[in-house]
Order: structure tokens, then C-alpha cells, then sequence
């Protein structure tokens, strides 16, 4: 931080000799925030107008600018209010630009535009950080990726929550429809381990070039472990993979998306064959999927839809096509064990990255 | 002390001008009830879940029969949002009265009754069909518009997997309740 902002921001009051912190005024003012009802059910900090003005020192943005909305609700959020929600989230002020970016990211989204906040999917939003601002913000992207242990990948994400909660009033069991929801729904934010992976990052396949800061933001569903310690190959591994992705639980529509999230050593045995990417994308959406057959045997046969009907043994594949948007892969975690994670995309993913600013 | 603490529910935008123009501020009213169906060019308006459509044409089916109402079908293609203006212009050129359905998720129900709402603030008699699992969203998508009694026809959840039969039955039992809707009790 520049000797300027740390003035500003010891003046907010974030910087303060310990003597002067007063418990029991904490725990009251944690309960008053409470009771006002704008907690996502952990404790929330107060925000102040002096601390919006310190986040917003952190952006280049006009903090009229409308960045975040639910057009059917009449409800919109500003870059300032976005820096509201982000405080009391949690989050750091120099963290600002990631969730401003990470709401930019979501309004190119028809999901979030659309009914995804409301609806019974109760979809999280997987917040990927490129660039070197991991390094910066302390974005986790090694040993844990997933959380919890580490406030950027957990508050700004959570920053987006309190927006749908507090700045467009989608409150759980009234507007949100949640029929079970995601563990861990405002809590999904990983950096990729680009220093750990044998290939280019994920942001360089959707948008801005490797090595600059970059956002996106995936809408998903359910995160499903991996765990293959014991394959003696590529061909293996992948099959395990294929196996996890043409799971019919998730299948609701002809085919969906997935973000594959490789831990270094299963990427490294990957590259070790001589696999890109582009192969490994390839690879699993030629052999994962199921026959009408399958599908029907489990209600779920497709042929009844406006694109059927098919034949029994007609393959569908479970991945829409071999790209980054609807495979998006990336590298991240510890590799002290071979366990990777596939993420379900909720709905559709746009396949853009956006430069943090 | 809690004076300075920002409530987090109040956008700044509320403070100035808003690009989306004026919120309105009128208690929006119901529109009037009509002496009769029979011949009234009737809108089935669809939304694209499962069975919607089915069952909206078993409904019609049935007024048909029973009314001789000359039925106007139509389909929402975007079901989690609000019908468009033109859409709407479109729809009040076309139909006498309009049926909307059928809002069984968390977006669809709130967008339908947003709808519904939207067509009667333009003087069409409208009938909103919602799964009874989401009576709270609708609620409060009406209490959002500024028409916290406006009545939504709930009915048991799911649709999605009822048979023919089960939906021609459902259409039966729907159609004296739209009707009631429209007509009044006594009809």
C-alpha cells in the first residue's frame, strides 16, 4: 500500500493500537447488524461512508457507474454500493477492483441477468483470479484452493452475496428459491497456480493475455472430487475424469458445461504424455456422455424435447463441445495428492475472462 | 452509535435520477371483471416449462368448449424475465384476456406475476397460474409492484411430470376456477 492510502487508511480507523479495540462494542455492533437483517448469517461489518470512499480510492471506475442489476426487481447497484457490500463483506479496500471486476464479469452472463439469483439451482458464483494481483491480494491458489483459511478468496466472493442479498432484496425462502442451495454458496473463489502449470492460464484461452490481472466468473452448482492416486496413465486418469462428468445427476438439459479444476501433479502427468489443454478438452468430450438408452432408463431420455427424438443407442455426448467456455480447465491446489475437482456450471458459461481494473 | 452506518438495502441511484426513469409511486389497480367469455379472444400465454404449454391447452380445450372463447396462443421465450414492452403492446392488441403459466421456479413464478400485473395495469383481465411450492416468490413479486392482493391461481407442485391424463384433468378442475377468475363466484 502507497504511503498515501495507509494514511487514509488509519484515518477510517482500520489501523488502530490494540488498547483501543473494545470487545464488547464489537460483539454489539455485530448483533445490531444482525437484527437489521443485512447478514448472510455471519457476522457482517458496518460500513461507513468514509470507508466507502477509501475501497472506491482503489478503483479507476466512476462509482456512479451502474455495474450490477435485476432489471425484473427494479434493483441496481452502483460501484459504490458494490463497495458497501463489499466492506462489510469483509474485504480488504484494495480488494475492490477483483468484485467490481467479478460483477462485470456476472452482467455478461444471461443467467445472472436473468433468473439465476432466484432460482432453485441456487447458483454460486466461482470467482477465478489470474495474473499476478494473486500475488497482491494473497488469492489463494495452492494447498486448500477451495477454502476456507484465506479472507480474499473468502470475502469477495462473499461481497457478491450480500449484493444479491442486500442490494437487490433476493432473500433467502422469499425471492430465493433455493431448494437445497450449494455448501459453501458465496464462498467459491480460487486463484489458478499458473507458476505450477504446464500450460497456458486460463485466462490467456478466454480473453486477456497471460500474466495480466484477470477475472471471471463462472455461474456453478455442485463441486465433485476426483481422487486417483493410482493410474498408470493418462488414458486412465481421463477416463475417470469422463466418468465424473457424465454423471446423470446434473443432466438436465441435452448437454451441459463443467470447469475442470486439475491439481498440479494430475495436469503434469497429463503434460508428461504430451497432452495440450485442447487434447485433454477434446479427449473428454468425445467419451463422456451416455446413450438415449441410459438416459431413458433413469427418466432422464431426451427424446421427448423439441430436438428429439433418437434412437436407443444414439451417444450424447455430456459436454457441449471442446472449448474453453464449455470446458474451461484450470490448475490449481496442492500436489501433495493426485485429487482434482470437477465444478458444475449452472445453465451456460460465456467463456470470458476480464482484465481486473 | 449508529448514526453513520450506511444501509445497505438503499442503492445510491435512489438518490438521483435513475436511467430507468421514474419508479411509480400509484397503488397500480385491478382490471375490470367481464360479463362473459364467450367469444372473448382468449391468450395462452406459455412459458416454456415442462408441461406449460400441455396444460394450457387443456385449459383452452375446456373454455373452448364450454365458453366458446376463440384462444390466442403464445409462447415467453425468456421465462425468468419480464415480458418486453412491444410484448406486451403486442399482446393487449391481440387478446381480450390472458392466462399466464406456469410459474413452478423461483424465477418464473416472480416473472409471471410481474406480468400479469403489467397487463392489468393496461386494463386486460389476467389469470396468473403458479405451483403452490412458490406462493411465497409470487407474493412477493406482487408486494414489489405495488399490488400485494393481487390474486395468483396456485396448484399443487410439480407439473412437470404429469401424464396426458393427469393434465386433461388438471385443465378441467383450472378452467372453473379461471372462469370464477374472470367471471366472478357466481358465474
Amino acid at each position: 500500500m502507497s504511503p498515501d492510502l495507509e494514511e487514509q487508511a488509519a484515518q477510517a480507523g482500520t489501523t488502530v493500537s490494540e488498547s483501543r479495540l473494545d470487545p464488547t462494542a464489537s460483539r454489539a455492533m455485530a448483533e445490531y447488524l444482525f437484527d437489521r437483517g443485512w447478514s448472510d448469517g455471519l457476522p457482517v461489518l458496518p460500513a461507513t461512508q468514509e470507508v466507502v470512499e477509501e475501497f472506491l480510492l482503489h478503483t479507476d471506475r466512476d462509482p456512479d457507474e451502474i455495474l450490477a442489476g435485476l432489471p425484473q426487481l427494479d434493483r441496481h447497484a452502483t460501484v459504490r454500493d458494490i463497495a458497501l457490500h463489499a466492506a462489510m463483506a469483509g474485504c480488504r479496500p484494495e480488494y475492490l477492483p477483483v468484485v467490481l471486476t467479478a460483477w462485470e464479469a456476472l452482467s455478461h452472463e444471461r443467467a445472472a441477468r436473468g433468473g439465476g439469483w432466484q432460482s432453485t439451482s441456487g447458483p454460486a458464483p466461482l470467482v477465478i483470479v489470474n495474473g499476478p494481483i494473486r500475488h497482491r491480494l494473497g488469492v489463494n491458489s495452492t494447498g486448500g484452493v477451495f477454502g476456507p483459511g484465506f479472507r480474499a478468496n473468502m470475502t469477495i466472493p462473499r461481497a457478491l452475496g450480500l449484493t444479491v442479498r442486500n442490494g437487490f432484496g433476493v432473500v433467502p425462502q422469499q425471492l430465493e428459491q433455493a431448494t437445497q442451495g450449494v455448501p459453501g454458496r458465496w464462498f467459491h473463489c480460487v486463484g489458478e497456480d499458473e507458476e505450477s502449470s504446464p500450460w497456458a492460464p486460463h485466462s490467456a484461452e478466454t480473453g486477456v493475455p497471460a500474466g495480466q490481472d484477470a477475472v471471471s466468473v463462472v455461474l456453478t452448482r455442485t463441486s465433485e472430487f476426483i481422487d486417483n492416486r493410482s493410474f498408470h496413465s493418462a488414458g486412465e486418469f481421463l477416463r475417470d475424469v469422463a466418468d465424473t462428468l457424465q454423471r446423470m445427476g446434473p443432466w438436465i438439459f441435452r448437454s451441459s458445461s463443467a470447469v475442470l479444476v486439475l491439481n498440479p501433479a494430475h495436469a503434469q502427468a497429463l503434460d508428461d504424455e504430451g497432452l495440450s489443454k485442447q487434447d485433454v478438452r477434446r479427449w473428454l468430450v468425445e467419451q463422456a456422455g451416455h446413450t438415449e438408452a441410459d438416459l431413458a432408463a433413469a427418466g432422464k431420455g431426451l427424446s421427448d424435447r423439441p430436438f428429439g427424438p433418437f434412437a436407443p443407442d444414439h451417444f450424447h455426448p455430456a459436454i457441449t463441445d471442446a472449448t474453453p467456455a464449455s470446458l474451461p480447465i484450470l490448475v490449481a491446489g496442492s500436489p501433495n495428492a493426485a485429487i482434482s475437482m470437477v465444478v458444475r456450471v449452472f445453465s451456460t458459461w460465456s467463456g470470458q475472462s476480464f482484465p481486473v481494473h | 452509535m449508529t448514526a453513520g452506518i450506511l444501509d445497505p438495502t438503499i442503492s445510491s441511484t435512489s438518490r438521483r435520477d435513475r436511467p430507468g426513469g421514474p419508479v411509480p409511486t400509484t397503488q397500480s389497480v385491478a382490471a375490470p371483471q367481464l360479463g362473459t367469455l364467450r367469444g372473448r379472444r382468449v391468450g395462452l400465454l406459455e412459458n416454456t416449462k415442462r408441461n406449460a404449454a400441455a396444460l394450457l391447452d387443456a385449459l383452452g380445450a375446456v373454455l373452448t368448449n364450454t365458453d366458446h372463447v376463440d384462444l390466442v396462443r403464445m409462447t415467453k421465450q425468456d421465462f425468468a424475465m419480464p415480458l418486453t414492452e412491444d410484448v406486451v403492446d403486442g399482446i393487449i392488441r391481440d387478446c381480450d384476456v390472458v392466462v399466464i403459466g406456469v410459474g413452478d421456479c423461483g424465477s418464473c413464478s416472480a416473472a409471471a406475476v410481474a406480468d400479469g400485473i403489467a397487463l392489468e395495469q393496461r386494463g386486460v383481465p389476467v389469470a396468473v397460474l403458479c405451483t403452490e411450492a412458490f406462493e411465497v416468490t409470487s407474493r412477493a413479486m406482487a408486494g414489489l409492484k405495488g399490488r400485494p392482493d393481487f390474486p395468483v391461481l396456485l396448484m399443487p407442485h410439480p407439473i412437470a411430470n404429469l401424464t396426458a391424463r393427469d393434465l386433461a384433468e388438471r385443465g378441467q378442475t383450472l378452467a372453473s376456477r379461471v372462469r370464477s377468475h374472470f367471471l366472478g363466484p357466481a358465474a
